[in-house]
């Protein structure tokens, strides 16, 4: 059996030596740390991204919860708005009728107190007016002079007959 | 038969040149050269294959890290955290036995580990150096690593004997192991080389096939050889860290 020949045992010790040191130091020092960083390297960037995306989700959460707040905070003010306005519309209307009420009141009780006036005024030219008609009257069918007062009073007395 | 078509002839050393230092031979051999292969293939692979500055790695980047994991998980496993610095040296092992029998599966080419004294070497850098870290780390308490406790006190005389045995046999386990592996099974491919050669007509085919399948299993043994020698190197620093 060859592997039992000592004649090459030296030789073979010497180059097993030589290139596993060789290996050793070459991978110690070179091969396995590049390896290694690059590991790292991608583990680092893997945990950046998932830190990075949490980050934004929250913010995202975030912005959602105030665009919530904010569409609350307008519905709830668009109402007030409308509350407040209409509110104020009726107030307004209120006050414009109550002043065309007292407006017309006043213009109804200025035309009724004309109107009583002119009639007034007319039954008092009226009543002149048969004053005269009868002294006229009288003059003409019969030369009755009669004084006015006479007239009035005989006037009168038919009137209230005839009411 | 005769000397040229042993089986074992495949594992005959042949010098290419003949270089003396002092008394000592240290001629450039077959072996020699299957090392030197196995040492740049390791290098120039795990060197060519990885770009420092790539985010996602190549498929021939992915097998480089794959082997980083498969070791650092295998420390880490077995040992924990005082492995680490110890990874360097465990990694290197099972790398150059792996592409060691690796590239002794490339016919005609010579497989070193098929070597006692290759793989004893080996074996005792490993036993040496796990004894010395165990002095290092308990001083001379190490010693009760071969008192087990819990064990009626009249036992102690046939298990501490035992215990030491099986302590110092542990270079030569681990380096058999590996030896006997490679040489049964490239004896064996040899074995069965010869019969395709020897079988009349086509019957020559039959073996070829056990031939193919004998490789497959070939390959197999060469990595579980690898993983078996990393995995207990492991469990040896391990135990100097951790007396029972």
């Amino acid at each position: 059996m060859p592997q039992l020949n000592p004649e090459f045992f030296v030789s073979q010790l010497f180059w097993l030596v030589v290139t596993f040191s060789f290996l050793l130091i070459f991978l110690w020092r070179i091969s396995l740390p590049r390896i290694g960083n690059v590991l790292k390297k991608r583990e680092r960037k893997i945990n950046e991204d998932l830190a990075a995306a949490k980050e934004l989700q929250l913010e995202a959460e975030k912005i959602q919860e105030s665009i919530e707040n904010q569409l609350k905070q307008a519905r709830s003010d668009a109402s007030e708005l409308i509350k407040n306005s209409s509110t104020a519309l009726q107030d307004k209307v209120q006050v414009e009728l109550t002043k065309i009420d007292k407006e017309l009141d006043i213009k109804i009780n200025q035309s009724s107190e004309q109107i009583e006036k002119s009639k007034n005024e007319s039954l008092s030219k009226i009543q002149d007016q048969i004053n005269e008609i009868t002294k006229l009257t009288l003059s003409k069918i019969s030369s009755f002079d009669v004084s006015e007062d006479e007239i009035k009073s005989a006037i009168k007395s038919s009137e209230r007959s005839i009411n | 038969m005769a000397a040229k078509d042993s089986p074992l002839k495949q594992f005959e050393i042949i010098p290419y040149s003949k270089t003396e230092v002092g008394n000592y031979d240290i001629s450039f051999t077959n072996s020699s050269l299957s090392m030197v292969i196995t040492v740049v293939v390791i290098t120039l692979f795990l060197t060519l294959t990885v770009n420092p500055r790539s985010l996602v790695p190549t498929r021939m980047q992915l097998i480089s890290e794959l082997m980083y994991n498969f070791i650092a998980q295998l420390l880490s496993d077995t040992v924990g955290d005082n492995g680490k610095k110890y990874f360097p040296f465990v990694f290197s092992i099972f790398m150059f036995v792996l592409i060691g029998n690796m590239v002794g599966m490339v016919p005609y080419q010579f497989t070193f580990t098929s070597h006692i004294i290759v793989t004893f070497a080996l074996a005792s850098v490993v036993f040496i150096g796990v004894t010395i870290l165990g002095f290092v780390n308990h001083g001379i308490k190490f010693f009760t690593f071969f008192y087990i406790p819990g064990v009626p006190f009249y036992m102690h005389p046939l298990l501490i004997p035992i215990e030491v045995i099986s302590y110092l046999s542990r270079p030569i386990s681990l380096s058999v192991r590996l030896f006997a592996n490679m040489l049964a099974g490239h004896t064996l491919l040899k074995v069965f080389a010869g019969f395709v050669v020897a079988m009349p007509f086509f019957t020559g085919a039959l073996p070829l096939v056990f031939i193919v399948a004998l490789t497959g299993l070939e390959i197999l043994i060469a990595f579980l050889q690898a993983y078996v020698f990393a995995i207990l190197t492991c469990l040896y620093i391990n135990d100097a860290y951790h007396l029972h």
